[in-house]
C-alpha cells in the first residue's frame, strides 16, 4: 500500500507539497476549511478531508488536524508555511501520536523560535550578531534597560517581539518617548500573537541587503547550504521579490555567509530544511538574523538555481533517509527571481481585493518559468484567506536574461476581475536600480514612482473602454 | 498664379493678394460643421480630407475658433490643440484660420485682458489668419486680439458685421472700416461677416464696391451662409465688385444654412471671368469624394427641418445658429410656434433692441428673449442676465440707438434709471491670477498643467477638467471613425472594429455578447487585439457613476478625525476600543487599536472632547474610512 502524507496547508504551497508527495510515489490527503472548498489544492490531493467551518481556525487546530490524519492513515504531516509550521506544539503533538512531522523537531523550533534563546545559541557558536539585549524586563526596570541600551547604540532600534517571526512584531523605534509608549503595546501585541510577552531590542542595521541561506540537514549529520537568496525587496517587512543568488559581488563574502549558515544551523543541531537570515550593511559586515524552521514562499528560486527539489528532500530527511548529494554536488546556475502576483491594489495600502471574481485568467509559460498558483478562470479571491494567486519564478542564464524573462512573464498574464501586484512588478522590473541589482531593503521607500501606473495603461485598453461605454449606452454618452 | 504659402508674414500675404489676378477661397469647414452638423464634425473626418484639402491650394481652411473650442472639449473630446497640430502634420502647406469674438473670444461672455492675451498667443502658435469680429461693432472689443495676433506675426483679418436695414448703410459701413484700419494699419484683410447670409448680391456688391472705393488696397475677404439659397449670387457680387477672398466648402456635406459648395462657386465665377487664384479643382472633387461616405454618420446631427431658409431675411438668425436654435425648439417641443418666433417676435424683437447685429453672443440674447416673449405670455416679462447685461451697455454700446425705456423699465425694474446710472457702461474686467489658476488647475490634475491646457480651463473651467479627466481614463478618442464614435444601437457581436490610435499602432476589437447577470449587471466582452477583455456595468446607474463604494483618503480621514469623526486610517482589524462612550479623551489619547500587516497600531483622538457613539467592536475588519467612534467638543 502506498504511504499517504498529509498536507496541513491550502492554497498554492498545498499544491506544491501535493506534487512532491505524488512524484516520490506516496499518497497526498489534503485538508480543507468549508470556504476553500472550491480550492484547487483539494482536487489534486488523492483524497480531502474537511476540517470544518474555519475560516483559518480549522487550519489552525492541532487536534482536528491530527484526528484527521489518524481517519486517512496518513504517517506524516507536512505543515508548509504558515499556519502550524513553526509550531512547537503541533510538532511535539504529530510525534506523541506517532505521526512522522516534516520539519525540525519539537525543541528545535521551541528554541529557535525564541529569539533571544536563538541569540544565545548563535553567540555561543562564533556566529556574528546585530548587538542587542536579552528579554526585557517587566515593567519599569525593562524600560530602563531598553532606554540604557537606546543610549549606548543610539536610534533608531528595534523592538522585537522574542516569539515573533516571518517579520512579524518588529517595530521600528526613533526615541525615548516612543519606547515608553511602545514597549507595552508590543508587549500586549506579542501576547496576542505568540501567545508570549517578551520582547527584546535590537540595533537598527540602516538600509541592510536581506540575505538568507538555504539549508538541508538530514538525521546522519549531514548539513550543507543551498546558497543565497536575495530577500531586500520587502514592504514593511513583507517580501515582495526573492533573488538566487545574492546580486553581491563579493564571492568570498557569500561563500563566508554560506559557511557561517552552515555552522550556525549545526550550532543549533538542526534537521531538515531550514533558512538562515543575516542583514549586510553598507561596509559589508553581516549580522545574523534568524532561522525559519521551515519551507519559505520563496524556495522556488533555489531550486530553480540549484536543481534540488527542496520538498522532497524535506519528505525524505523526515523518512530519516540520508541526503543523496554532498556539498560539492550543490552547482549554482544562473539567476532566478520570483514575483508573488497577488489580488491586491499597492496603490491602495495593498489592499485585498477579497470577494472579486477572477473573469479572465490567462498565464505565461515557456522556457524558463515555472508557476506555482492555484488560481484558475472563475476563481472568486476569497476574503477570508491571503490573495496570493501565483506564484511567479523565472530563471535564466544571465541576470539580464532573467530579468527579460520575467517582463515577458509579466506581460504575458491577463488577470481580469481584480486588481493585481502585476502592474506594480512591471514598474520594478523596469526600474533602473533593479534591472542594474542595486536594491537594499529600502527599494521600495526610495523607490516611489514605481507606484506610478495605469491598470489599463495601454491607449487600447483605454479606448476599448470607451467604445463599451458607447456599446453598452447604444449611443455614445459623452456626445449628447 | 501665386498660391498662399503657411508660414508667409502678413505684409507678404497682403501683398500677394493686392497684386492677385482673380480670387482666392476660404475652405470653411469649421462654419459647415457648426451651421450644418452642430459641431459635430470629428478630426477622424478632416484628416481624412486634410491630403486634398491641403492640395486643393485654398487660401485658408476656416477649422477652428466659434462655438467649435468647446464643443471639441465636451461633446468631441478632442483637445483643440492637437486638433491643429495633427491637421498641421497633413496639411504643411495651408493657412489655418480662426474665427474670434473679441473679448468674448469664443465664449458668450467678455474675458479679463490677461487671458484674451495669453489665448490668443498660444492659439497663434498654430493659427495663421485671425477672423475677429464684435456682434456690436464696437472695435475696442477687439483691440486685445488685434495686438496680440500682430506680435505672433499673424494675418488679423478685423470683420464688420453686415445685416440689413435702414440704418445698415455703406456709409456707416465704410466708417467702420476705417475705425478698424486706424487701429490695425492696412496690411490686413477686412471681412465682410454676413454671418446671416443677408442681403441681395447687388447689395452685397454695392458694399464691397463702396470699401474698396476708400480703401482700395485692403483686401477684401466676403463671408457669407447660404441660409436662403442665394450665398453663390451674392459671392459673384463680391468677386465682381473687387473682393479678394470668398468663404465655400466642400460639396458632398455641404446642407443649408453653412456655406455654399466650393465648385459652384468656382464654375459660376469663371463664366463672369475670374479665375480661382492656385485652386486645384480635382483635388476639390476628389476631398468631396474621400469623405462622402462618411456623411451618414452625421445625420443625428443635422437640422430638425430641412429645406432652404429664405425668410432668413426675416429673422436674420445667422447660420451658425439655426441648427442649435431648431434643436432647441424640438427638444422643448415649440416647433409649432417656430413661425411665430422667427417671423413675427425676432424681427420686432430685433428692431426694439437697436437693430444691431445677430451673431453670437448678440444672437443668443435676441432667440432666448423672442422665445421667452412667444411661450412666456408677458413680453419682456422673463428678462435673461445677458439681456440685462446688454441694455446696461456691458457689451458695448449700442450701434444705432438705444432701446426705448418702457424695455429698460421691464428689464431693469422701475428705478432703472438710477440702475443705469450705477451699473452702466462696459466694465473694466479685472486681470486673473493666472499663477493661482494654474494652481488650482495643478491641484485639480494632480500634475502641473500645460499652458495649452490653462487656456482651455480658463475658457470653460468645468468642462476643460472634465475633458483632462476624460482623456485620462479613455484616451485619445480621436482616433475613432464616426462610424464608431457615433453609433447608435450598439454594435453586432462579432463587429471588428479597426482602428489605429494616437501612436500609429493598428488595433482590432472584435465585439463579444453582453450578458446581464442577476443583479442586472451588464458585461461586455470584448477581443482587444485578440486579448479577451471585460467592462461590468452597475445595473441602471448612469454612465460615468460606476465604480466601488467610496474610499475616502488618507487626508480626508484626518480631516474628519481632526472634526472629532475618527476612521480607520487604513484596512485593518480592530484589536481593541480603549475608551467608553461618555469618557473624555484629550488630543493624542489612544483611543483605538487596529491591526493591518500584523502590526498594531494605536489610533489616537486629533480632537479632545466626549466619545459620544462607538460604531466599531473588536474584531471588526474595517476599510480605509471605516467608522470607529464619535467626540463631541466639550462645552
Amino acid at each position: 500500500m502506498k504511504k499517504k502524507i498529509l498536507v496541513a496547508n491550502r492554497g498554492e504551497i498545498a499544491i506544491r507539497l501535493t506534487r512532491a508527495i505524488q512524484e516520490l510515489g506516496c499518497e497526498a490527503v489534503a485538508v480543507y476549511e468549508t470556504p476553500d472548498e472550491m480550492s484547487r489544492h483539494i482536487r489534486i490531493a488523492d483524497e480531502a478531508i474537511l476540517l470544518g467551518d474555519g475560516p483559518r481556525c480549522d487550519y489552525l487546530n492541532i487536534e482536528k488536524i491530527i484526528r484527521a490524519a489518524k481517519k486517512s492513515g496518513a504517517c506524516a504531516i507536512h505543515p508548509g508555511y504558515g499556519f502550524l509550521a513553526e509550531n512547537p506544539f503541533f510538532a511535539k503533538a504529530c510525534e506523541n501520536n506517532g505521526i512522522i512531522f516534516i520539519g525540525p523537531t519539537a525543541d528545535i523550533i521551541l528554541n529557535l523560535g525564541n529569539k533571544v534563546i536563538a541569540r544565545n545559541i548563535m553567540a555561543e557558536a562564533g556566529i556574528p550578531m546585530v548587538p542587542g539585549t536579552q528579554n526585557l524586563k517587566q515593567g519599569r526596570i525593562g524600560v530602563a534597560e531598553a532606554l540604557s541600551f537606546a543610549a549606548k547604540y543610539g536610534y533608531p532600534t528595534m523592538l522585537k517581539a522574542t516569539s515573533g517571526g516571518g517579520g512579524r512584531g518588529i517595530r521600528r523605534i526613533e526615541s525615548d518617548a516612543e519606547m515608553k509608549e511602545m514597549i507595552p503595546v508590543a508587549r500586549a501585541e506579542a501576547l496576542a500573537a505568540f501567545n508570549d510577552d517578551s520582547v527584546f531590542l535590537e540595533k537598527v542595521v540602516i538600509n541592510p541587503k536581506h540575505v538568507e541561506v538555504q539549508i538541508l540537514a538530514d538525521s546522519h549529520g549531514n548539513t550543507l547550504h543551498l546558497g543565497t537568496r536575495d530577500c531586500s525587496i520587502q514592504r514593511r517587512n513583507q517580501k515582495l521579490i526573492e533573488i538566487a543568488p545574492s546580486m553581491i559581488k563579493n564571492r568570498p563574502l557569500l561563500d563566508e555567509i554560506c559557511n557561517t549558515a552552515v555552522k550556525a544551523a549545526k550550532a543549533a543541531n538542526y534537521l531538515n530544511a531550514g533558512t538562515v537570515e543575516f542583514l549586510i550593511d553598507k561596509d559589508q559586515n553581516y549580522y545574523f538574523m534568524e532561522i525559519n524552521t521551515r519551507v519559505q514562499v520563496e524556495h522556488t528560486v533555489t531550486e530553480m538555481i540549484t536543481g534540488i527539489d527542496i520538498v522532497r528532500n524535506q519528505i525524505n530527511i523526515a523518512f530519516g533517509k540520508p541526503l543523496s548529494f554532498t556539498q560539492k554536488d550543490v552547482q549554482i546556475r544562473g539567476h532566478a527571481i520570483e514575483v508573488r502576483i497577488n489580488a491586491e491594489d499597492p496603490k491602495n495600502d495593498f489592499m485585498p481585493e477579497g470577494g472579486k471574481k477572477v473573469s479572465v485568467y490567462r498565464s505565461t509559460g515557456g522556457f524558463g518559468v515555472r508557476l506555482d498558483g492555484f488560481v484558475y478562470q472563475g476563481y472568486v479571491i476569497p476574503e477570508v484567506y491571503d490573495s496570493l494567486l501565483v506564484k511567479l519564478t523565472v530563471h535564466g542564464f544571465t541576470w539580464e536574461e532573467t530579468v527579460e524573462r520575467l517582463k515577458r512573464c509579466l506581460h504575458n498574464f491577463a488577470i481580469r476581475g481584480p486588481k493585481t501586484t502585476i502592474p506594480f512588478y512591471v514598474n520594478i522590473a523596469n526600474e533602473k536600480d533593479f534591472v542594474t541589482g542595486n536594491f537594499d531593503t529600502s527599494y521600495i521607500e526610495t523607490h516611489p514612482h514605481i507606484f506610478h501606473y495605469d491598470e489599463d495603461a495601454s491607449e487600447v485598453g483605454k479606448l476599448a473602454r470607451f467604445i463599451s461605454q458607447i456599446h453598452y449606452s447604444r449611443e455614445n454618452p459623452f456626445s449628447k | 498664379m501665386t498660391r498662399i504659402i503657411q508660414g508667409s508674414p502678413a505684409k507678404d500675404i497682403v501683398a500677394t493678394l493686392r497684386q492677385a489676378k482673380g480670387y482666392y477661397i476660404t475652405n470653411t469647414a469649421r462654419d459647415q460643421s457648426q451651421s450644418d452638423f452642430k459641431n459635430r464634425i470629428l478630426l477622424h473626418t478632416d484628416l481624412m480630407a486634410a491630403e486634398n484639402r491641403d492640395k486643393a491650394g485654398y487660401f485658408s481652411l476656416e477649422i477652428t475658433g466659434g462655438a467649435s473650442i468647446h464643443v471639441d472639449i465636451l461633446r468631441k473630446q478632442v483637445d483643440p490643440f492637437l486638433k491643429l497640430k495633427k491637421l498641421r502634420e497633413k496639411m504643411p502647406n495651408t493657412m489655418f484660420q480662426t474665427l474670434c469674438r473679441g473679448v468674448n473670444l469664443f465664449g458668450y461672455r467678455p474675458y479679463p485682458q490677461n487671458v484674451i492675451r495669453f489665448t490668443v498667443r498660444e492659439f497663434a502658435k498654430y493659427v495663421d489668419v485671425w477672423r475677429t469680429f464684435d456682434f456690436l461693432n464696437h472695435v475696442p472689443n477687439m483691440h486685445a486680439v488685434f495686438e496680440e495676433v500682430g506680435k505672433a506675426g499673424k494675418l488679423n483679418e478685423p470683420c464688420i458685421c453686415f445685416s440689413t436695414g435702414p440704418e445698415h448703410s455703406n456709409e456707416y459701413y465704410v466708417e467702420k472700416a476705417r475705425e478698424i484700419i486706424t487701429v490695425t494699419g492696412r496690411d490686413i484683410t477686412l471681412c465682410i461677416k454676413n454671418h446671416g447670409g443677408l442681403g441681395t448680391p447687388k447689395r452685397i456688391g454695392e458694399l464691397v464696391n463702396a470699401l474698396k472705393q476708400k480703401y482700395a488696397d485692403v483686401p477684401i475677404h466676403y463671408h457669407g451662409h447660404n441660409t436662403d439659397g442665394n450665398d453663390v449670387g451674392r459671392i459673384v457680387e463680391a468677386v465682381r465688385n473687387g473682393a479678394a477672398i470668398v468663404d465655400a466648402a466642400d460639396s458632398s456635406f455641404s446642407g443649408f444654412y453653412g456655406p455654399p459648395p466650393v465648385l459652384t462657386v468656382v464654375q459660376t465665377l469663371k463664366e463672369y471671368g475670374f479665375e480661382s487664384v492656385g485652386l486645384d479643382e480635382e483635388a476639390v472633387i476628389a476631398t468631396s469624394e474621400v469623405i462622402r461616405d462618411q456623411r451618414q454618420y452625421y445625420e443625428q446631427f443635422e437640422s430638425q427641418i430641412k429645406g432652404f431658409q429664405p425668410t432668413v431675411q426675416i429673422h436674420k438668425l445667422p447660420g451658425g445658429a439655426m441648427g442649435s436654435s431648431l434643436e432647441q425648439a424640438a427638444k422643448g417641443g415649440f416647433l409649432d410656434r417656430m413661425s411665430d418666433i422667427l417671423h413675427k417676435e425676432l424681427p420686432r424683437v430685433q428692431k426694439e433692441l437697436g437693430n444691431y447685429w445677430s451673431v453670437t453672443p448678440g444672437s443668443q440674447i435676441l432667440w432666448t428673449t423672442a422665445v421667452a416673449n412667444v411661450l412666456g405670455g408677458e413680453r419682456y416679462g422673463n428678462p435673461s442676465g445677458d439681456l440685462r447685461n446688454l441694455l446696461l451697455g456691458k457689451y458695448g454700446p449700442f450701434p444705432f440707438y438705444r432701446p426705448e425705456d418702457w424695455i429698460y423699465e421691464k428689464v431693469l425694474g422701475d428705478d432703472w434709471q438710477k440702475v443705469l446710472e450705477r451699473e452702466g457702461g462696459v466694465d473694466a474686467i479685472i486681470d486673473m491670477d493666472l499663477a493661482h489658476e494654474r494652481y488650482a488647475l495643478a491641484e485639480l490634475l494632480g500634475v502641473e498643467p500645460t499652458d495649452e491646457q490653462l487656456v482651455l480651463y480658463l475658457q470653460h473651467p468645468n468642462d476643460a477638467v472634465e475633458f483632462f479627466k476624460f482623456s485620462e481614463k479613455y484616451g485619445q478618442v480621436y482616433v475613432l471613425s464616426p462610424a464608431i464614435f457615433f453609433r447608435q444601437g450598439g454594435f453586432i457581436v462579432g463587429e471588428k472594429l479597426a482602428f489605429r490610435d494616437h501612436h500609429g499602432k493598428e488595433h482590432m476589437i472584435e465585439v463579444g455578447p453582453s450578458p446581464v447577470n442577476d443583479a442586472g449587471e451588464t458585461s461586455v466582452y470584448f477581443n482587444v487585439d485578440h486579448h479577451p477583455s471585460i467592462f461590468n456595468f452597475k445595473a441602471k446607474t448612469a454612465v460615468g457613476q460606476q465604480g466601488g463604494a467610496l474610499i475616502l483618503s488618507k487626508e480626508e480621514i484626518l480631516e474628519l478625525a481632526k472634526a472629532g469623526d475618527v476612521r480607520s486610517p487604513f484596512s485593518g482589524k480592530i484589536v481593541e476600543i480603549t475608551v467608553d462612550e461618555g469618557q473624555e479623551v484629550l488630543v493624542g489619547d489612544r483611543v483605538a487599536i487596529m491591526e493591518a500587516m500584523k502590526m498594531q497600531t494605536p489610533i489616537l483622538a486629533e480632537m479632545g472632547g466626549i466619545v459620544t457613539l462607538i460604531s466599531a467592536k473588536k474584531g471588526d475588519g474595517l476599510k480605509p474610512g471605516g467608522k470607529i467612534l464619535k467626540i463631541d467638543p466639550n462645552e
